[in-house]
């Protein structure tokens, strides 16, 4: 049979030649020629298949050739009748482009140089060698010769077997025994065999698993091998340690995928091995035992070559191995920066690309879950790996220790943001805006009671949310994030009227609405001054009512009238109707989330402050009306008695009022109106976000605290203006006194002047003599009415005089202190405030300084000194000042 | 292979088809190679010659002896 086969070789060939050119001897020195020619690479049907479609496609501009190529080579695939698909290819591809054989010259012209050769020496065999690896230069030349060409005789007949059976049996290579015979134990051969196995993390005959992460070489290798497994060992030991990790199943979601898409991974490391399976069965297939290790050289597959093979896809290994060690402990939104930081900031590309494909996987639970909150507002986040969290427990107080609303722990408690779980794929910002969506769309499901809207939102605008096309996500989320806002402040402005209410709170708790405060004020000027005991709140809400009804303010929305009540603070004992009445404005779920329990305490105590100003202005007002009218009357009467000191009181109590009207102007206009304003430029800016409007309403009730003199600065303002809003009380109570003073001295000189008439017209005199051996006839004519009565009278004229004067005293110092702090305070309002109370310089401010208390006292001395030697001179102040003035010096 | 039995009948047709496709790649290639030399070729391919020794013998051959026009080794079908 061999000896056929050698004919038909012989016989093709020379057939080939004399079809190819005359025959010429000597034609065995190009044979040995070219045997340094021997192909270099490994015989590979696809690859060669693409190398000639490669080159066709470079040669012809248009892809046709390359198609057609492409269609041959699947019909010869199907082709059962030939075995040697590569090399016939390789050949074909070789001789591609050759030149076109055209000379004019005749074959027979030719120098015949080589004729014939022996193509069965043993250099023309090793020529056509069928295996496609360089070899390595042999030291012994001859024998390995003879044994290729015992290969080839013993292979041939299989071939040809397999030829005519059309199938291809690959004779099993019997290379144990050889190996044996070699003395090397285990041979490469067997070593091959087990190797997919071992990739594998499988335990085999000669490499044994054995501990989970131990694997045992033979102690027989030679160094060189055992290096070249040692190279092997580490996918294999990765591969192990990290099935062991994807098949465990703690973790959360982002764990999860992350473990699925490292099987993955490791499923087409698995893929790998399988080909390399495949290529080690059949080189094994073609080994030969006569050669000096079973000819595995010329097989194509070696340890080496696995070694070499596998490397990548130990890169990959190594780097995930990395991932799993690193990623212990962490989850959801850490585990996906982590994986990120490696796409990011790792130069290998290698290392960018592999993480950049196990991203896209793992961060799917994660962007379902960014869906869920983005479009519905609701979290799904069973292993809490989102990067807001919810909060199990709602605290019920805060630090203050108030109580807080329900709504307010829907928006601000309810969820948080969770900022070490923010991923690093997405930036700062954008995990503010997300959490402010789902935040809003939640808002308005669950405090707004707007799920319908909700629901039509989700169904409308939800759309896949996936890694790697940030644009399109920035875009989506902005859309979300701009229409949420949008109905959110719809609602709360057209459903829950929140302008409106804001508006109400300024114009009834803020006194905005003057008319309303005055009825109000005169029609419960006459309860409040009554012990608060005596106060009933049926009463107040009747006053309240009656104001309401004779003002403006019956033309407001009765949904805000509704919400409007009267009230009284915690009693304690001594207190007058005046200091625990208050006005309320009830504000309820959702619009309480902007006006927080704690704001509505600042608006009352605004209110209480406002009020007592307003109180103090109300008792002015009267008192000075009262003043007036009795001027031209009853007090005109008794002027040369009383007429100087009404004089001094008339000017301190237009001091007092002008104080407080200041007062009143500065926080109604200068503060509450400019801060109101303020405030409506914010709330109505395009793209406001309930947050904007929380802290813009919490800007403007802190300024109107601050600016108001109701904050708590260095200086304690508010003390300091209730100590002054106290003393013109005072000053009130004795400016009255002395009006009822003045009234009596009038009502005794009628009396008198009626006991004269009637004596006169009795025919008396009438003046008896005993009545004036008393005194002057005039001055001293009421004291000589009764004589007990008297000295009376004037002890209570000398204590209301000296009341007076010290009252006005403490009054105006007072003042200069308190002008004194406002003119070094930050604030320019709050300067201005000083300089309007203090325009044409009355007042000499005081600028109080550490120890300033001693000096206070040392200046009260002098002052009642002062007080003391010019009782006389009207303007107390004056003396103050001087007084004031040595204290300095 | 001279017995025309079914099978074998069957065999040549389908190695007929072999060449047709082969002739038809290497046309596409510009091999330059007609259809007898074909066949030869893959016949010494197929029993075990070393292809790219084979299509060096073939180039060096080519340059050695450059054709004439009308290249006998050609025609001779």
């Amino acid at each position: 049979m061999s000896k056929t086969q050698e004919e038909r070789v012989e016989h093709a060939l020379s057939q080939l030649l004399e079809r190819i050119l005359p025959t010429y001897p000597d034609e065995d020195e190009v044979a040995a020629d070219e045997r340094a020619g021997e192909p270099a690479i490994v015989p590979d049907v696809n690859h060669v298949s693409d190398l000639i479609k490669r080159d066709l496609i470079r040669d012809n501009s248009f892809p046709d050739k390359a198609l057609k190529f492409s269609n041959l080579f699947s019909k010869l695939l199907a082709q059962p009748v030939l075995n040697q698909k590569w090399a016939m290819l390789h050949f074909l591809h070789l001789l591609s482009d050759s030149e076109p054989p055209t000379t004019t010259q005749s074959d027979g012209a030719r120098v015949p140089d080589h004729r014939q050769f022996l193509v069965d020496s043993p250099a023309f065999n090793e020529a056509f060698s069928s295996a496609g690896l360089r070899r390595l230069p042999k030291p012994e030349t001859s024998k390995p010769a003879r044994s290729v060409q015992t290969l080839r005789l013993e292979r041939r007949p299989e071939r040809r077997k397999a030829e005519e059976t059309d199938e291809q049996h690959k004779s099993p290579a019997q290379a144990q025994d050889k190996a044996e015979r070699m003395g090397q134990e285990p041979s490469e051969p067997a070593l091959l065999r087990d190797l997919p196995f071992t990739l594998q993390g499988l335990s085999s005959t000669n490499l044994v698993f054995s501990a989970p992460n131990k694997l045992k070489l033979p102690a027989t290798l030679p160094v060189p091998l055992i290096s070249l497994l040692h190279t092997l060992a580490e996918p294999s030991l990765l591969y192990r340690s990290l099935s062991e990790f994807v098949d465990s199943s703690e973790g959360g979601l982002v764990g999860q995928s992350f473990r699925s898409a490292l099987g993955a991974e490791l499923r087409s490391y698995l893929g790998l091995v399988a080909t390399l399976e495949g290529q080690i069965r059949r080189a094994l297939a073609q080994l030969d035992e006569s050669l000096p290790r079973q000819g595995i050289g010329k097989a194509g597959v070696t340890l080496r070559r696995c070694v070499v093979w596998t490397r990548e896809a130990t890169m990959g290994l190594r780097l995930m191995s990395l991932m799993v060690e690193e990623s212990r402990g962490k989850k959801g939104g850490e585990l996906i920066s982590l994986i990120h930081s490696f796409s990011l900031s790792h130069g290998d590309p290698f290392v960018g690309a592999f993480a950049e494909r196990l991203l896209s996987h793992v961060t799917r639970p994660f962007y379902d879950m960014l869906r869920q909150w983005v479009y519905d507002g609701e979290l799904s986040d069973p292993y809490l790996e989102f990067f807001v969290c919810e909060q199990k427990q709602l605290p019920e107080k805060d630090e203050d220790g108030n109580e807080k609303g329900g709504a307010t722990s829907v928006w601000e408690d309810k969820y948080k943001l969770n900022p070490p779980m923010v991923p690093t794929i997405v930036t700062e910002d954008f995990a503010n805006k997300v959490f402010l969506i789902g935040k809003t769309l939640n808002f308005i499901r669950h405090g707004c009671g707007d799920a319908a809207w909700v629901e039509s939102y989700s169904k409308s605008a939800s759309r896949e949310l996936r890694y790697g096309d940030t644009a399109s996500l920035e875009r989506s989320i902005g859309l979300a994030y701009k229409t949420t806002m949008a109905r959110l402040i719809e609602l709360m402005e057209t459903r829950f009227r929140l302008f409106e209410h804001l508006r109400a709170m300024k114009s009834y708790i803020l006194l905005g609405a003057g008319d309303f405060i005055a009825v109000l004020m005169e029609s419960l000027s006459s309860a409040l001054d009554r012990p608060a005991i005596t106060q009933y709140r049926h009463t107040l809400t009747a006053q309240l009512e009656h104001a309401v009804r004779n003002s403006n303010a019956q033309y407001d929305l009765p949904d805000v009238l509704r919400r409007l009540d009267a009230r009284m603070l915690e009693l304690t004992h001594g207190d007058i109707g005046w200091d625990v009445f208050t006005l309320e404005y009830r504000i309820d779920a959702p619009v309480d989330v902007i006006v927080t329990p704690f704001a509505g305490k600042q608006y009352l105590k605004v209110f209480n402050f406002l009020w007592r100003v307003k109180r103090i202005e109300f008792a002015l007002g009267s008192t000075w009306r009262r003043c007036m009218t009795g001027a031209r009357g009853v007090l005109g009467a008794v002027s040369e008695k009383v007429g100087a000191d009404w004089k001094k009181a008339r000017a301190v109590v237009a001091e007092m009022i002008h104080f407080v009207n200041q007062l009143q102007y500065y926080i109604l206009f200068e503060v509450v109106e400019a801060s109101w304003t303020e405030l409506q430029q914010k709330m109505r800016r395009e793209g406001c976000t309930l947050d904007d409007l929380i802290q813009a309403h919490s800007k403007y009730l802190e300024d109107i605290t601050r600016k108001g003199l109701l904050g708590s600065t260095v200086v304690d303002f508010p003390a300091q203006l209730h100590e002054l809003l106290k003393l013109m009380l005072h000053y009130r109570d004795a400016v009255d006194g002395l009006y009822s003073f003045s009234v009596a001295e009038f009502s005794r000189r009628q009396d008198k002047a009626a006991a004269i008439e009637a004596r006169t017209k009795a025919g008396k005199w009438g003046v008896s003599e005993r009545q004036l051996d008393t005194g002057s006839p005039f001055a001293a004519a009421p004291a000589s009415k009764l004589v007990g009565g008297s000295a009376n009278d004037d002890d209570i004229l000398a204590g209301l005089r000296v009341r007076l004067g010290s009252l006005s005293e403490d009054f105006r110092r007072r003042v200069n202190v308190l002008l004194g702090d406002l003119y070094y305070q930050p604030d320019p309002d709050l300067r201005w405030l000083a300089m309007v109370m203090n325009f044409n310089d009355v007042y000499e401010p005081v600028r109080r300084r550490r120890g300033g208390s001693r000096k206070d006292k040392e200046k009260e001395k002098e002052k009642e000194k002062e007080r003391g030697k010019e009782a006389e001179v009207k303007d107390g102040g004056e003396g103050g000042r001087e007084a004031g003035e040595k204290a300095k010096t | 292979m001279p017995p025309p039995e079914p099978e074998k009948v069957d065999k040549r047709q389908a190695a007929r088809e072999v060449i047709d496709i082969l002739h038809e790649i290497a046309t596409l290639l510009n091999t330059h190679l007609n259809r007898q030399q074909l066949s030869y070729c893959v016949s010494l391919i197929e029993n075990g010659v070393n292809p790219e020794a084979l299509a060096n013998v073939i180039k060096e051959l080519r340059t050695q002896y450059p054709e004439p026009v009308l290249a006998d080794g050609k025609n001779e079908a």
